[in-house]
């Protein structure tokens, strides 16, 4: 199966930023991101106090990578899934959980933030963005995605890449 | 299939350097980018041992700029070339838009390039993608190296039936990198706006 397009666009963007908001005030963690599985940020937000995240990009391809590792391990010990991923160190920690087939949500807390409290209200978030995940399967030509944006695209490159 | 994320208005591609073990992928994305000017591209990440093989795998986001008002970005990957890496290799292909095959042109890598281009399809058809049905773009990299393999010989073993043109490069002086790259970008939005 070549994995489907995600997007996450209007209301649905707008729920999915709502319930990452929700559970940062919530929990009390700094930042919460919506990733596809294959490392791409969906939606994300941070807490208001927080100072500025570190690359959201190499944060996502880093979980997306971790995540895809963790259940191949799972498959391997004859388990259908490990449920969750959870790194705690001095400072920090994160936590990371699927969405359905298709997402992870990433929390990333301070260690004086109880992990219950973050795995009780990322759950809570999880549930809430799996519906909305599911929705936002589309296909690229309803986007206005067609031949006049891959020839701007492709003149771009010649642009970007040249020798 | 592409990620859009239309609240930012964002379309993104995941491109991926598959090859055998030291042909040279890495160094293609290290050519990449240190080419790229910053505002362009992100932190590359490595994630290799001591002796700078690809362990997991490399990861370098280039934005190509906005078009119809789309911000489009390629995330480049490759993966560990290494045979008894498989399992992680396989990882990387989640999800892949379009593929370079990297091959050596040494001339004691012949047998490692047919082994690599097997492993690919096997690896893809694992994820239900016939190799046929994803932009592959094929470069043979190394041409600087003595008693290069002839360009046909490396053709006939990873693509026998010649449905492709191969890049020629020499990725350390980034000879061909780029064009490599261009092909496969290319080959990656004429599916897309096909697949519509
Ligand atoms: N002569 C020559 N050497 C090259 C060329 N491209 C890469 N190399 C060298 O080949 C070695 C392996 O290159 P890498 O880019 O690390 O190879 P890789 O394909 O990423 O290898 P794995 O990570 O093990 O899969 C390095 O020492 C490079 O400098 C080339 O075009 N010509
Ligand atoms: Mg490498």
């Amino acid at each position: 199966m070549v994995e489907p397009a995600i997007a996450l666009f209007g209301a649905a963007y707008e729920k999915s930023v709502t319930v990452l908001d929700d559970l940062l005030r919530e929990s009390g963690a700094r930042y919460a991101l919506l990733l596809d599985r294959k490392g791409f940020v969906l939606a994300h937000k941070e807490a208001l106090w927080a100072p500025r995240p570190p690359s959201l990009d190499s944060l996502a391809t880093l979980v997306a990578g971790n995540a895809a590792a963790t259940q191949a391990l799972a498959k391997m010990l004859g388990e259908p899934r490990f449920n969750e991923l959870l790194h705690q160190g001095t400072t920090h920690g994160m936590y990371a959980e699927e969405v359905g087939e298709l997402a992870l949500l990433v929390v990333i807390f301070d260690t004086s933030v109880p992990v219950g409290r973050i795995k009780l209200y990322g759950k809570r978030a999880v549930s809430a963005l799996e519906t909305l995940t599911k929705d936002a399967v589309v296909n690229p030509a309803k986007m206005g995605i067609d031949t006049e944006y891959r020839d701007g695209a492709s003149a771009l490159l010649d642009e970007l890449f040249r020798n | 299939m592409s990620t859009i994320n239309f609240a930012a208005r964002e379309i993104n591609f995941k491109i991926v350097y598959y090859g055998p073990g030291m042909s040279g992928k890495t160094t293609n994305l290290k050519w990449v980018f240190q080419q790229v000017p910053p505002n362009r591209k992100g932190e590359m990440i490595s994630l290799a041992t001591e002796d700078e093989r690809t362990l997991f795998f490399d990861f370098l986001p280039v934005d190509l700029g906005e078009v119809k008002g789309f911000k489009t970005r390629f995330h480049l990957y490759t993966v560990p070339g290494q045979v008894f890496y498989n399992a992680s290799r396989k990882l990387i292909l989640r999800g892949v838009d379009g593929v370079v095959f990297v091959a050596d042109s040494a001339p004691n890598r012949l047998r490692a390039n047919a082994e690599s281009m097997r492993n690919l399809r096997e690896n893809l058809n694992e994820y239900g993608i016939k190799t046929e049905e994803i932009p592959l773009i094929l470069q043979a990299n190394k041409r600087d190296v003595q008693d290069a393999l002839p360009m046909e010989m490396i053709q006939a073993v990873i693509d026998p039936e010649s449905r492709y043109t191969i890049h020629e490069a020499i990725a350390t002086n980034g000879t061909g990198v780029f064009e490599t790259l261009k092909a496969v970008s290319r080959s990656v939005l004429s599916r897309v706006v096909a697949a519509g």
